[in-house]
């Protein structure tokens, strides 16, 4: 079911603290443990992230305002199956960035190692092929890095920079296709209207290897959830990568270069110098080394959330209760979800939900029984069909990058 | 201006999310992708709201160098909201790394004395502390007269071409809308004087001028006559 999802405890803490925040507006006792909230739990320098309203979205956390960058409150991924469009998670690294698009100036150039140099309209991408849907979760890399411990700089995300929506386009490879792509070609590059403020800084350029640009998977997509791209998503037109981190899904996308070459030059840096991870088994290393070798953020690992109960909530003992939430990985398709009430002594087998698709949020349940009174510690863990399950502690990288060990919610039991 | 927008306008952010949970709802069949109505209309436009968080001030030369320096390419709450707790040498490698990997406009001097006052008012450091006194002691004085005034390399290290172009508006009006408006104005290079070193009034925008206290006053004089003869 994607229905519209009640949150467990009607009148959690936080909500409380919430309405009597705006109520009783400027107290402010009350207005900062209100606030507390957007952080959920992940303290700053400067204290708590305020609710901002951007163009086309809902009230969401501001993690920084020049380049936007805003995170979804986590009651969201409550809400639906599908995040909704206004609100879904915003992340820019550069702060030009286009503020006004006009569809009849509008084109993606295709160039580089190809036989035709291409500049498609909005509408001429519409008209090459049928076009295709696929649901997919967009995570951050940098989801989480807010309990990234040691702490790291970077923003200092919550569990809210993800989101599951329907990407409708054409793929990637009609248009690399009709470009006709050189048989030397060994990467592909994606550039998007934003742009860096000053010439030394790098532009915000991402790489995929030549084999996956060509594969069904990657899509140029102008449609979310059935309407036009938010202008703060990548209007008009985003690259959709299923199954990878969001930082290979560029916005604003104006620009397709296949590379006959390695990718090198100051605007490589975000590909070859930012978003690395460590190059061993484990992707980590111990907090203050350095790797040896780095390679670049690449694939989603298996990830569960419980949505309709959050840290600090109430919860009646004795009581059959409904727990809910989702597991996503990279496509290799969720196996099990299962869900601890001990503190993960012993472990029980959810039950998993509709399927949209593999590299969709899989939402699971399980009714569950508090036995005794107090504290309680309940936890989730996905695995996948790739033989994947989540870690109990999570590894530490330079980054706070690719976080995805067994989420636990502190709860209290009455 | 378009359609799109003022359709956004006037509904409230609750109907809209009510659609969209509708649409979402009725597009869950997998598969081949269903047609949508998208608006007539071939131009869509935003505008972003200012940012409210500002640096904490300080009597440290840091602060002055932060606030001319760091919100060429960012906004402060990027630095706010980093965690707590971090040292002298953590905020300083992080400046370095705004110099090092996006080419900020800052030197070694500048990055010192910018990581020891971020790490007095959002980290661990005290103001006292001999090393934070070392770090911000080292700011290069650039107010000697005999040096030559070179206009492309004022616009350049004081990251004035990040905000401002000849001929469009960026995030600063265009150095032709200036030297328009003040065409008239007999007084105008002591105003951009001012307004260069002492920062602007958000009167071309959301977004206020930073001070750029660094910038003496012959170098001042020499960037506002460039800009009035646009």
């Amino acid at each position: 079911m994607i229905d519209n999802k009640k949150h467990l405890v009607q009148k959690s803490r936080r909500q409380f603290l919430r309405n009597a925040g705006a109520l009783a507006l400027g107290v402010s006792p009350l207005r900062s443990l209100a606030a507390t909230d957007n952080n959920e739990g992940v303290s700053l320098a400067g204290g708590m992230r305020p609710l901002v309203k951007y163009p086309e979205k809902r009230d969401l956390i501001l993690v920084h305002s020049r380049p936007p960058h805003l995170e979804t409150p986590f009651s969201v991924f409550n809400e639906s199956l599908i995040t909704p469009n206004d609100a879904f998670y915003v992340r820019y690294h550069l702060a030009n960035i286009p503020t006004e698009i006009d569809l009849n100036k509008y084109k993606l150039s295709v160039n580089g190692a190809v036989k035709k140099t291409l500049q498609l309209s909005l509408q001429e991408l519409k008209s090459m092929a049928d076009p295709v849907d696929v649901v997919a979760v967009n995570q951050c890399s940098g989801n989480s890095r807010g309990y990234s411990l040691p702490r790291v700089f970077g923003a200092q995300l919550s569990n809210g920079a993800m989101g599951n929506a329907r990407w409708t386009g054409i793929p990637l490879r009609t248009v690399l296709e009709k470009a006709g792509v050189s048989p030397e070609a060994m990467y592909v590059i994606f550039n998007g209207l934003d742009k860096p403020v000053l010439p030394t800084t790098p532009d915000f350029k991402k790489a995929l290897n030549i084999d996956h640009a060509l594969s069904p998977e990657p899509l140029l997509a102008w449609g979310m959830n059935g309407e036009d791209l938010p202008f703060l998503n990548g209007y008009p037109l985003k690259l959709i990568v299923p199954g990878y981190f969001g930082t290979y899904w560029v916005k604003h996308l104006s620009e397709i270069t296949v590379l006959d070459t390695e990718f090198t030059g100051q605007d490589s840096y975000f590909m070859n110098t930012a978003y690395q991870l460590p190059d061993n088994d484990c992707l980590c290393i111990t907090p203050g080394s350095t790797a040896d070798k780095n390679r670049p953020i690449s694939t989603l690992p298996v990830r569960s959330f419980i949505t309709n109960i959050s840290a600090g909530d109430t919860l009646p003992s004795a009581k059959p209760i409904e727990l809910e939430g989702i597991a996503f990985d990279d496509g290799s398709g969720i196996k099990n979800v299962d869900i601890s009430i001990d503190g993960g002594m012993t472990w029980l087998a959810s039950t998993l939900g509709e399927n949209l698709g593999r590299y969709s949020f899989r939402p699971w349940k399980l009714a569950v029984s508090f036995p005794q009174k107090g504290n309680a510690i309940v936890m989730v863990r996905a695995s996948n069909k790739n033989g994947e399950v989540q870690p109990l502690r999570a590894t530490w990288n330079h980054g706070g990058y690719r976080r995805h060990a067994i989420e636990s919610v502190a709860i209290n039991v009455t | 201006m378009s359609n799109n927008t003022s359709f956004i306008t006037l509904l409230s952010p609750m109907i809209i999310g009510t659609l969209l949970t509708i649409v979402a709802l009725a597009c869950i069949s997998p598969s081949v992708s269903q047609p949508y109505a998208s608006t007539d209309t071939t131009i869509k436009k935003i505008s972003l709201p200012a940012s409210t968080i500002s640096l904490p001030v300080s009597k440290l030369p840091g602060y002055n160098l932060a606030l001319q320096k760091c919100t060429i390419c960012h906004s402060v709450d990027y630095i706010h909201h980093q965690p707590p707790g971090m040292d002298q040498k953590a905020w300083t490698s992080a400046v370095f790394k705004m110099q090092h990997s996006y080419g900020a406009p800052i030197n070694e001097s500048d990055i010192n004395s910018i990581g020891a006052y971020l790490s007095v008012v959002y980290g661990t450091a005290k103001t006292d502390d001999p090393k934070i006194i070392e770090a911000s002691k080292s700011t290069v004085s650039s107010s000697l007269s005999t040096e030559i005034i070179d206009v492309q390399v004022l616009l350049t290290n004081n990251g004035c071409t990040g905000c401002h172009d000849i001929n469009k508006k960026i995030v600063g009006p265009a150095f032709k809308s200036i030297a328009n408006k003040y065409k008239a104005d007999t007084d105008a290079i002591s105003k951009l004087v001012l307004s260069i070193q002492h920062g602007g009034s958000g009167k071309w925008g959301s977004m206020a001028m930073p001070p750029m206290m660094n910038v003496n006053n012959e170098q001042a004089e020499a960037l506002a006559e460039f800009i009035l003869k646009q």
